[in-house]
């Protein structure tokens, strides 16, 4: 998959050593799939993420939904706090950075994270321009609501993309829209290619506003030239099951895990059933024990009663 | 003819990676192989060799303890003696011992008697693409490229005294070593050097993902091995390959 992406991103200048190191970069997001990436904010998070077979963490100030909660400026976590989750772990750590804040997200490479995430939940820092991410040794990945831009992301240098969803809500239907959205999409590539060639595709490239050579391959391939998890909104093991049927190679768990938990043996009970689902969701026996294991869920917020303003999937372009 | 089984343990990881170079590699010996993907003991069962892919050890482990397929896995390797790779986390699993690992350790099915260093060259930042010469494949063969994410190596090759078995453990063959650029010393000083690839028995380990390229030589190579191992067992195979 991605090791064929070569020459269709902006890491490639046409030499092998740029291939190789988007190789690196997108095959780490493949030695994820089917694994379940948890929002953290302390070390003794990260090691109950950890027990229970999360594959990665993500190392945040706050988890979204008190994002949301609080209000005002949502920026990068403090970095004493990211080496302590980092010394606490031994999977990958994933850290975010404002959209577009080329700074964040060099103090993020120089701390080691393992993956950077260029994230709408945080506070947008350029309404113009995203990361040029080519330019990094550190790999991205960066949310997307359709095909376009999703290629956009890539073009920029993104090795793994993931459907938004409305972070913090605990309502997973804007991740269900989009993940349908990028498969429709898609599937018009597919079908333009077949029937117009690459003509047809240059009008598709226009229409959605991305590179045409990395549309065809899309188109080729059947799927995103990268690994895409779901993100947003996922806060059951049903649901994060269901963003699995819908084709998703694995998801994040933002605030699900450890939003009005009782007890951190309540987070681990539902970290541990999240596992269970995602690796076995087209088991409906497993579904059913991961449900009964998961316990109370997040309260969560109706997406339908937010305001325009009030969403984060519509930050970025 | 009944053609041989391969599975590919599907818990978590880069599953398809492999089972797409599988089929390429099959292709090109003209073998026909039934590819599996296994996620539970019944399917395991019906496997006559199988490959534990790359991804994150610990969780494998979790999800392997969790559906009671740890011990399914171990007799496999140990007492049913069918051949078994693993690329990066997939011999994290295969090795007897292993360090750096979360706190509290983290369970393996081990077969191979050495111990493995787990993200031996540190983060994300620090992973990459290298030429190693893998003379298995043969003399004249060009060097494979090596991607290393987050990679493991075999840090020490461990002799077990076998009190149980009374037999002498069979050698763990050093398959593969990565050689840092300018670390030969011409003037005999210290070479930094690494075991990337080691085979024990029916055993095989890479700290490297070759499914993560398009080169099928290691694929063709093993997929041979389980061949030979079939044949050695006396099931019907087909002979021309």
């Amino acid at each position: 998959m991605a090791a064929n992406l070569n020459g269709a991103n902006g890491n490639s200048n046409g030499n092998g050593a740029s291939d190789d190191a988007f190789t690196v970069k997108a095959g780490l997001a493949q030695m994820l799939k089917g694994g379940v990436i948890m929002d953290v904010t302390t070390a003794e998070q990260a090691r109950i993420a950890e027990e229970a077979g999360a594959c990665a963490v993500m190392a945040l100030e706050r988890i979204p939904s008190d994002i949301r909660a609080l209000g005002g400026v949502a920026r990068m976590s403090n970095p004493e706090m990211i080496k302590e989750i980092q010394a606490a772990v031994t999977i990958p750590v994933m850290a975010k950075a404002r959209i577009g804040h080329i700074v964040e997200c060099q103090i993020l490479e120089a701390l080691g994270v393992d993956y950077v995430d260029e994230s709408e939940v945080l506070t947008p820092a350029d309404d113009a321009f995203h990361v040029r991410k080519a330019d990094f040794k550190v790999p991205f990945v960066c949310g997307c609501r359709n095909l376009g831009e999703a290629l956009r992301r890539i073009t920029e240098g993104a090795a793994m993309i993931r459907t938004k969803g409305e972070a913090g809500t605990g309502d997973v239907v804007e991740a269900v829209k989009h993940i349908r959205t990028v498969n429709a999409d898609i599937a018009k590539a597919k079908a333009a290619l077949a029937a117009g060639g690459d003509l047809a595709i240059a009008a598709l490239a226009r229409e959605i506003g991305c590179d045409a050579a990395l549309l065809k391959r899309t188109a080729e391939l059947g799927r995103l030239p990268v690994v895409n998890f779901a993100a947003g909104g996922v806060a059951t093991p049903a649901d994060a099951a269901l963003m699995m049927h819908l084709g998703c190679d694995g998801v994040f768990v933002g605030s699900g895990i450890f939003k009005d938990a009782a007890t951190p043996e309540h987070a681990a009970k539902r970290a541990r059933a999240i596992v269970k689902a995602v690796a076995h969701y087209t088991d409906a026996a497993a579904l059913i024990e991961a449900s009964v294991e998961h316990g109370t869920a997040m309260h969560g917020i109706s997406n339908a009663g937010l305001k325009p303003e009030e969403k984060m999937a519509g930050r970025g372009w | 003819m009944p053609s041989l089984t391969v599975g590919v343990l599907a818990l978590q990881g880069g599953v398809g990676e492999h089972t797409g170079l599988l089929r390429k590699a099959a292709a090109h010996l003209g073998a026909e192989f039934d590819l599996v993907e296994v996620r539970t003991a019944e399917q395991l069962a019906r496997c006559d060799a199988l490959i534990i892919p790359g991804g994150e050890s610990t969780t494998m482990a979790i999800v392997a303890r969790r559906l009671g397929l740890l011990e399914p896995l171990r007799e496999f390797v140990k007492v049913d003696g069918k051949p078994v790779w693993g690329t990066c986390a997939g011999l994290v699993m295969l090795a007897e011992e292993a360090s750096a690992t979360k706190k509290g350790g983290q369970e393996l099915v081990g077969g191979l008697d050495v111990r493995v260093l787990r993200n031996r060259y540190g983060t994300q930042i620090q992973s990459f693409v290298a030429d190693i010469q893998l003379p298995f494949l043969g003399e004249a063969e060009k060097p494979f490229r090596g991607v290393f994410i987050r990679a493991p190596v075999v840090d020490e090759i461990i002799i077990t005294p076998s009190v149980a078995s009374q037999k002498t453990p069979e050698p763990v063959e050093v398959m593969g070593v990565f050689r840092k650029v300018g670390s030969t010393d011409v003037d005999g000083g210290s070479v930094e050097e690494d075991i990337v690839a080691v085979r024990q028995r029916n055993v095989f380990g890479t700290s490297f993902h070759p499914e993560l390229t398009d080169d099928i030589r290691i694929h063709v190579w093993w997929l041979k091995q389980v061949l030979d191992t079939a044949r050695h067992k006396g099931l019907p195979v087909d002979s021309a390959v």
